[in-house]
């Protein structure tokens, strides 16, 4: 079980990141404000924080800034009602690990937590797992069983994502702006299209699917 | 555009239009011409008048004191009147009974000469004894006592000449007073006229779209400067409503994401708490994809009021064109094999643009998505950039059914879909076209909509390259 810290002012919204998180089996602390939530991160002991982007006593940008500086490295999910891409990238520069924006379908920021959560210690990896499927990151060569599979680059590039959160729910817009780089909704079914290309190339022949869809949410790669 | 450049043809100023000034130069410059003429023949009309009458009555007095004299001494009269008259425009003429020459310069009756003491014209002249003919002349012939007929004549050239002198005394009056006031008109006209082509210049961003352009004034304080300054008001005004709209429309849209984005959370959770084979899930899950599309279109509607507001230039840098391109055509290719439509990238060696590199991609890829849902099955959607005089021409071509010109425009408007192309039935909300007109105006390009031979439509970005770009552009 994992403890998360929510630093959020809205009553509303701090409620509905605690429910989705708990719901994911986590432990959620919630404090209101900047000073007092800089305070119970710097004590230790937390997994994740989100952190809102605008507190009173103390502004999110300020908070992550005060938690780098003073060497505590919890990953941060920002979250603002600062749509635009400015606001990301100074969320992103002062020490945040990821940006969500207001309004949010909170199954995206427990998604987005998750893979917060199961970061990886910055360990490259040169092959991954998930079930019989196999991927040599170094000879760029994707295997299920004894099968190659003919992979695009950019097939390559998906599969790898999906394969380093395997188990992890990844909605559309993740999907997008972690293979793409960009972020925007990039809108109709653009990301459904390519999954399902590389579904049929990773699922063929009546095996054991391990690309799920997680239905109102994004997709999962799991082990069957 | 073409809708516009035929507009903008029609309208042009060089062309059809002139200046009011100019027009009432001519306008003035005619009627001054026909009233002079009117003037000159009434003058040369009562100036010949005149003249005959003067003429007339020297015949008639001559006339009268030669028939009182001798008839003895008459041949010497007439002899001596000839000599004293040293411009030679009297002739005259005695006849005998039968019709003789007696004496004079001329030794004929005109034929058709009433000889009845009165004066009459002579059109065709009279031809004297030394062969001279004047061309018109006015004559008198009357019998005498004996029976002898008396011929006198008097040349008309006179009056003619006195004709052609106040003729063109007035003619060099007329042009001395025409062309200085044509001229002048016209050199006063040209300082009008530049100005409206200023004022044509200062409002084509605002025909544009852009309204936070305004007219020049130029503090003369003249009816332009007034005429200005009331369109300057106006758009003030038109610019205040229109801000006022867009923000209630952007609170609207603002204010409902949040309670929409909780009730689609609910419509999740009630989603997951459903059985895999529950009817009733398939329900909530339509209602899921309902609530998504509606959240999408909020959130394309805000940020086309962010990119519209806050003009921002943070993201702007160095953007490698070419594989910009290469990442859209990868994205979108898929989607279009699986609407059967063929999807296309032809680009050579680019520069490099300076831009925002997600905004370009997003507007690339707008157009793209725009032109893989208007394509038939199995129609061509093509990709194509190309450098061309500090400037570079971003494509998107594709064969459907096309913009009908007169949509054009509108279809940049938020929520405007055209009903020619099938907006409506190709699943668009929009909001893609606006966005992209946003995202070009923000970095100073020109977005236009054209056809695509022979049929469907091109839409082209033409984008300053990072050597080119000032900031003055965005």
């Amino acid at each position: 079980m994992a403890r998360i810290l929510t630093i959020e002012d809205d009553a509303v919204t701090a409620r509905e990141i605690a429910a989705e998180l708990q719901a994911a089996g986590n432990q959620v602390d919630c404090v209101d404000d900047g000073r007092a939530g800089l305070t119970r991160a710097l004590e230790g002991g937390y997994d994740a924080i989100t952190l809102d982007r605008m507190l009173p006593g103390m502004d999110g940008l300020e908070v992550v800034s005060e938690l780098r500086r003073a060497g505590v490295d919890t990953p941060v999910l920002m979250i603002s009602a600062l749509s635009d891409v400015d606001a990301r990238v100074r969320g992103l520069r002062a020490g945040g690990d990821d940006y969500l924006t207001k309004p949010f379908a909170p199954e995206e920021m427990a998604a987005r937590v998750e893979v917060l959560l199961r970061r990886g210690g910055g360990v490259r990896e040169t092959s991954l797992r998930v079930g019989d499927l196999d991927l040599d990151l170094i000879a760029r060569v994707a295997r299920r069983g004894d099968a190659v599979l003919d992979l695009l680059p950019l097939e390559f590039r998906l599969l790898e994502y999906l394969m380093r959160h395997a188990g992890q729910v990844l909605t559309r817009t993740m999907i997008f702006e972690a293979v793409w780089g960009y972020h925007f909704d990039p809108g109709t079914n653009v990301i459904d299209v390519h999954i399902g290309r590389l579904r049929r190339k990773v699922d063929a022949g009546g095996v054991a699917p391990l690309i799920h869809t997680v239905r109102g949410c994004g997709y999962a790669m799991r082990a069957p | 555009m073409n809708g516009a450049d035929a507009r903008s043809r029609r309208d042009d100023l060089s062309g059809r239009w002139r200046s009011s000034t100019k027009r009432l130069i001519l306008v003035y410059g005619a009627f001054f011409v026909a009233w002079t003429v009117v003037l000159i023949g009434a003058i040369r009309w009562q100036t010949a008048s005149y003249l005959d009458g003067i003429v007339d009555s020297i015949l008639e007095q001559r006339l009268r004191f030669l028939s009182s004299v001798e008839r003895a001494r008459l041949p010497a009269l007439l002899a001596a009147t000839t000599q004293l008259d040293l411009r030679g425009l009297m002739a005259s003429g005695l006849f005998d009974a039968q019709g003789r020459y007696v004496a004079g310069d001329i030794d004929h009756l005109p034929e058709g000469l009433a000889i009845d003491g009165v004066v009459h014209p002579l059109p065709e002249g009279v031809q004297r004894i030394s062969g001279e003919r004047a061309s018109r002349m006015h004559a008198v012939a009357l019998k005498l006592d004996d029976g002898s007929v008396m011929l006198l004549a008097r040349d008309y050239r006179v009056v003619d000449q006195v004709g052609t002198i106040i003729r063109s005394g007035l003619l060099w009056a007329l042009s001395l007073t025409l062309v200085p006031g044509l001229l002048g008109g016209y050199l006063l006209s040209r300082g009008p006229l530049r100005r409206v082509r200023r004022i044509e210049t200062a409002i084509e961003p605002v025909m544009r779209g852009d309204l936070g352009a305004r007219l020049p004034v130029s503090g003369r304080r003249d009816e332009l400067d007034m005429l200005a300054a009331i369109v300057n008001r106006m758009l003030d005004q038109i610019e205040r409503l229109l801000g006022e709209v867009k923000g209630v429309s952007d609170s609207i849209a603002h204010d409902l994401r949040t309670p929409l984005t909780r009730l689609r959370t609910q419509l999740h959770r009630v989603q997951q708490l459903g059985d895999a084979g529950d009817p009733r899930s398939e329900l909530v899950e339509r209602c899921i994809v309902e609530a998504d599309a509606l959240l999408d279109r909020f959130r394309a509607l805000l940020r086309i009021s962010e990119l519209e507001d806050i003009g921002r230039r943070a993201g702007f840098g160095v953007v490698d064109l070419g594989e910009t391109l290469h990442r859209v055509h990868e994205l979108y290719v898929p989607l279009a094999e699986e609407k059967g439509v063929s999807f296309v990238l032809d680009a050579g060696t680019l520069p490099p643009l300076r831009a925002d590199g997600h905004l370009l991609f997003e507007a690339i890829g707008n157009l793209v998505d725009n032109a893989i849902k208007f394509a038939p099955y199995g129609g061509h959607v093509v990709l194509a950039a190309a450098a061309d005089d500090g400037r570079v021409a971003i494509d998107v071509a594709d064969d459907g059914s096309g913009i009908p010109v007169g949509e054009r425009d509108a279809v940049l408007r938020r929520f405007y879909r055209s009903n020619a192309s099938g907006a409506a039935q190709a699943g668009g909300h929009g909001l893609g076209l606006p966005l992209v007109a946003a995202i070009a105006r923000l970095h100073g390009y020109a977005f236009s909509i054209g056809d695509n031979a022979p049929h469907g439509t091109r839409m082209t970005l033409r984008c300053w390259t990072s050597d080119e770009w000032e900031p003055t552009h965005a």
